[in-house]
């Protein structure tokens, strides 16, 4: 019971930063390059542990999100519990992938991602969003190997606290 | 499966299970979003959520005032005196026009008296601020610091400086959110201030850009027109400017011509808000001793306990009206 606090405590502390960095107000044109930063963290912590990430916290997490970001609710919960859904099921092969071939999956899963919010939008008939809209997963491919580096770093200084 | 099974059939059972919660939950949220779009029972949990959410907001904000806060003190004093002395003579000009609308009320009132119209509406304005956090850019809306502890009611109108910015969505007890003109849903009754020309205004998903779709292709619009709100439907008091008609397309094929248009408040960048609050039309009688400057004149503060004062006003006269026996007196005694 308490080791599995002790391993929950890390992922729910970094999916409340991530979440504070979505809101997080940036000026205008900054924007469409704002990362994917709750996606990045579920990645990570889909691919390190995956008994305490599955399909359904990814389903809460994203229903957290769009409350917090007001938008249509369950929108970032589809997307994050099909997020989280490729990230387990081939896991064996992402965990073993060099840092760059990692990021490009990222890329894969991020864009996967977007066409899902895509679908989403044309189902509502909402007008098709601008070209900005693609910038999010680039943006977040090119923070993916520092996001990681920082992650298993911090998960690294908890596992080494819990053991003190 | 049992745990001693064949590794193999072990990783097919978890893969199906895996496969079945995919599907489960990504039902749910599909079940979700089509009740979010219908506006069924999401409402009232937006409602309770708020109650969580509102701390983050604030904790969010925090920092951005702090360091709006700094750079307003460290802002050069000459910087300071060039801005005090545009805002003077903005305000002069601006208190010229408030002499002249104040005088244009007047001969409306008068106007509609002798008419015999209906009275015309009274506003009451307060002021809000946006909070400085980023929604999803799909959600169109913004949130502002009044909720229902100033009085803060679904459904009011907000404009900003320049025009007007969407209505009142959701209200928490300290904030609310602000669906925004430029949603693809909200739709605005506007009209052609040249012309008088009634349409609708609909949002366009970009903050830049409403498009008119109804107009007759015979109605004179041009570009350039302005675009205020016609007052019908209720919601919105009529003739505040909304935006510019940038482009006319009249497509021969179609039935109709079709208009987009510039909003003119700063959807995307502004930070000081008016909430509108229509109040009950007075009778025509009592209609001509009021005051027009009181109300524009009034700041934030002094609105607040007019705001509060309004209903106590009222609550004696329902009363009388209920007990019945001098229900006649006060219809009676007003003309």
């Amino acid at each position: 019971m308490n080791t599995q606090r002790e391993r929950l405590l890390p992922v729910l502390v970094t999916l409340a930063i991530a979440m504070v960095l979505t809101i997080l107000p940036l000026p205008g044109w900054m924007e469409a390059w704002r990362p994917a930063w709750v996606a990045l963290v579920l990645v990570y912590w889909g691919l390190e542990t995956r008994e305490v990430v599955p399909v359904g916290a990814a389903f809460v997490s994203g229903l957290a999100l769009d409350l917090l970001t007001g938008s249509l609710l369950g929108m970032h919960a589809l997307e994050y519990v099909v997020l989280v859904y490729l990230v387990i099921r081939f896991r064996a092969r992402l965990r073993f992938f060099p840092p760059w071939q990692q990021a490009l999956s990222v890329l894969a899963l991020l864009v996967n991602d977007r066409i899902i919010v895509l679908w989403i939008v044309s189902l509502k008939g909402d007008p098709l969003p601008s070209p900005g809209f693609w910038l999010a997963p680039l943006v977040s491919t090119f923070i993916w190997p520092w996001m990681f580096l920082l992650l298993d770093r911090y998960r690294r200084s908890m596992r080494h606290r819990a053991a003190a | 499966m049992v745990p001693g099974g064949t590794g193999v059939s072990a990783k097919l059972s978890e893969q199906a299970a895996l496969t079945a919660r995919l599907m489960l939950y990504g039902l749910l949220a599909i079940v979700l979003m089509a009740m979010d779009h219908r506006g069924k029972y999401v409402p009232r949990v937006r409602e309770a959520a708020g109650y969580f959410i509102e701390p983050i907001y604030h904790a969010v904000e925090w920092p951005v005032s702090a360091a709006r806060g700094v750079y307003a003190f460290f802002q050069s004093s000459s910087h300071t005196q060039r801005e005090n002395a545009r805002l003077r003579e903005q305000l002069l000009g601006q208190q010229g026009d408030l002499q002249r609308l104040a005088a244009l009320t007047e001969e409306n009132h008068r106007l509609r008296a002798l008419l015999e119209g209906t009275a015309s509406q009274r506003f009451e304005f307060r002021f809000a601020e946006l909070i400085a956090v980023d929604l999803d850019p799909f959600s169109h809306k913004v949130v502002i610091d009044r909720g229902s502890s100033s009085g803060v009611e679904r459904g009011q109108a907000v404009i900003d400086g320049a025009g007007v910015m969407g209505q009142v969505e959701e209200v928490h007890p300290h904030l609310a959110t602000v669906r925004l003109i430029s949603d693809p849903n909200h739709a605005l009754p506007v009209q052609i201030n040249r012309t008088g020309q009634r349409t609708v205004a609909y949002g366009s998903g970009e903050t830049q850009a409403l498009i008119l779709p109804s107009i007759p292709r015979e109605a004179d619009v041009r570009e350039g027109d302005l675009v205020v709100t016609s007052g019908l439907g209720g919601r919105f008091p009529g003739g505040y400017p909304v935006a510019t008609v940038t482009a006319v397309d009249r497509d021969e094929g179609l039935t109709f011509a079709r208009a987009t248009a510039r909003p003119l408040a700063a959807l995307d960048r502004g930070r000081e808000v008016l909430l509108i609050r229509t109040l009950a039309p007075e009778p025509t009688a009592a209609g001509e001793e009021v005051d027009p400057r009181a109300h524009t004149d009034a700041a934030g503060e002094q609105v607040d306990s007019d705001g509060e004062a309004v209903p106590r006003g009222e609550s004696p006269e329902a009363a009388g009206g209920a007990d019945g026996t001098d229900a006649d007196d006060p219809g009676g005694g007003r003309p």
